[in-house]
């Protein structure tokens, strides 16, 4: 009797889960999340594949990208903006942010870490620590000098959202955020233009040659210190990105502490990818996305847990790890100079 | 005195077309090339013989600046390109087709190609130009370069050498590893490939060596201990083969 009353109440969880319209609700919100995850690791595994760098800075240029891009929102949009032009402002941040973080990012990596290069790996690991800890506690002081709450979200930020971005949409019977919509296609359309850049172009093609053997590539005639610096540059610009968009999102928020809330989860997705291969980061991201959608259902509709979530997150990382180190699209080696 | 000083930095066609004078290089602490000086004119095919450890590998890095020499000169053309950065230097139509291929794995074969052409240059003309020449790599054009035979690998190596229109080709250790009919193979693609290009050849195996080879010089401990002709009767001298077999 005691355990046919949990069973009735699964196999009753199960039944909800498993009904269409909640598992293309769970698909969508994991497509929203997965979309994040890619922008934010796509960066980082990028900049670890060419240089073998750990860049821990990154999630701290994502903070950067949430603030930056938060700020020129709430100067360009007034109470009287209409949705359209606060989608054509989202984008003038998009350029504002990705070319500001671009300039950080490559400066960074010509004043600091490239002087490193020759060193063991810890070196340039315990650099960009540092540099974390610095950008950290400038943005807290510029932030609570200015009044912007630094620890909760920016509410003024999240304020410049879009109406229709805020609503909820149903689709015959599913029901849809339209933030989560718009995360799909802005995530889709980078993950597609990164891809494009690595497999369209000479420069890409020369960066996943220098993903794998730099001396070699170098001796290609390529100088391959100066795609160093546009790979890091192009993968802060990402991460500013990506932060801008999480500026909007609720669960998220523009705030100091988005540093670390988003280099975890970031590292994690590259882990499991395959640290280096960014197609793996990818199916990574879709694969923690989904499988986060899908718990976060269970925990707050059949188990009232809401830590759970995040722990399942932590378990496929472990899963990997013993099952196939490397990750589930990572070679033996990457990057090294 | 200003001069030499010119000559020095410019290229000059009457100069040898790789010029190493008395280059000391280390590894670390390590002391592995002591005073090497040897010199490769254009059209020629110079041979670098030894045994395993006397810096044959490390005499090709010293010229392309992977292992800058601490002491000594390299030439290119009488200008002077000692200490500078590797993708220089290679720009300056000096091409490396490494020991152990190195070919990139997880490109195609024609990634692999296009990647050595210079940027600005047909790439179409230099994947029907690798091809022409390697009609094996032609066939498999979209497989990964690390799904390749290793006879097939080498053939890319050599092709990414190829179709960098250099001056000079650096190759190290080609037979390396590779089965009798693949050596050669290889040899018949070098020959052809000798006819068109400047050569530095390191090898051990001393009758493909000299088959291949205008000249020779014999590295022993980090000096050059002998040089020549290179001739089949090379491989029977008595103190040749006393330094090889040390």
């Amino acid at each position: 009797m005691s355990l046919a009353v949990p069973l009735v109440a699964f196999l009753d969880a199960l039944g909800q889960f498993l009904r269409p319209s909640t598992l293309a609700e769970v698909i969508l919100n994991g497509l929203s999340k997965a979309a994040l995850y890619a922008m934010i690791a796509g960066g980082l595994t990028l900049i670890f594949g060419l240089m073998g760098v750990l860049n821990f800075a990154h999630g701290s240029l994502t903070m950067f990208g949430a603030y930056l891009g938060g700020l020129v929102l709430v100067l360009a949009v007034g109470q009287a903006t209409g949705p359209l032009a606060r989608v054509a402002y989202f984008f003038v941040a998009v350029v504002v942010v990705f070319g500001a973080l671009a300039g950080l990012g490559g400066a960074l990596e010509v004043g600091l870490i490239r002087p490193l290069y020759d060193r063991p790996p810890i070196y340039q690991i315990l650099l960009t620590f540092g540099v974390t800890l610095v950008l950290d506690e400038a943005a807290r002081i510029v932030v609570s000098f200015y009044g912007l709450q630094p620890i909760s979200d920016w509410q003024a930020a999240l304020g410049t959202k879009p109406g229709p971005l805020s609503a909820s949409y149903e689709f015959a019977g599913v029901s849809v955020s339209g933030l989560a919509l718009f995360e799909i296609l802005v995530g889709a359309a980078t993950v597609a233009a990164v891809w494009g850049f690595l497999t369209r172009t000479r420069y890409g093609l020369v960066v996943r040659a220098g993903s794998e053997d730099s001396e070699m590539t170098e001796a290609l005639g390529i100088d391959v210190r100066r795609v160093f610096t546009t790979v890091f540059a192009l993968g802060a610009g990402i991460a500013g990105v990506a932060g801008l968009l999480l500026a909007w999102d609720p669960v998220w928020g523009a705030s100091v502490p988005l540093a670390s809330e988003t280099l975890l989860p970031a590292f994690v997705v590259v882990i499991i990818g395959g640290l280096g291969t960014f197609r793996g980061t990818v199916y990574a991201a879709l694969l923690v996305g989904l499988v986060d959608a899908s718990m976060t259902w269970w925990f707050v509709n059949a188990v009232d847990f809401s830590g759970l979530p995040q722990m399942t997150i932590f378990l496929i990382l472990v899963l990997v790890l013993v099952v196939k180190p490397q990750g589930l699209f990572g070679v033996a080696e990457v990057g090294g100079h | 005195m200003s001069g030499e000083a010119a000559d020095a930095s410019t290229p000059d066609a009457s100069a040898p077309l790789l010029d190493v004078t008395d280059v000391h290089t280390y590894y670390g602490e390590s002391h592995i090339l002591e005073g090497v000086s040897l010199s490769v004119d254009r059209g020629e095919a110079v041979a670098l013989i030894g045994r395993n450890g006397v810096g044959k590998t490390t005499t090709l890095r010293s010229v392309l600046g992977l292992t800058p020499p601490r002491e000594g000169t390299v030439r290119l053309a009488g200008e002077d390109v000692t200490g500078r950065p590797t993708n220089e230097v290679a720009r300056r139509g000096v091409g490396w087709i490494p020991e152990e291929r190195r070919v990139f794995s997880q490109l195609t074969v024609a990634e692999n190609i296009r990647i050595a052409a210079p940027a600005d240059a047909d790439t179409q003309a230099a994947l029907d130009r690798a091809y022409d020449t390697f009609p094996a790599l032609g066939e498999r054009p979209n497989a990964n370069a690390g799904a390749l035979s290793g006879g097939q690998q080498q053939m890319l190596a050599i092709a990414r050498g190829l179709v960098g229109d250099n001056d000079l080709l650096l190759v190290d250790e080609p037979s390396e590893g590779l089965a009798p009919q693949i050596v050669a193979d290889v040899a018949e693609a070098l020959a052809a490939v000798a006819e068109e290009t400047t050569i530095l050849l390191v090898e051990q195996n001393l009758p493909l060596a000299m088959d291949l080879a205008d000249r020779f010089y014999l590295l022993d401990n980090g000096q050059v201990v002998a040089d020549g002709e290179a001739t089949r009767g090379v491989t029977e001298d008595e103190e040749i083969r006393r330094y090889l077999s040390a």
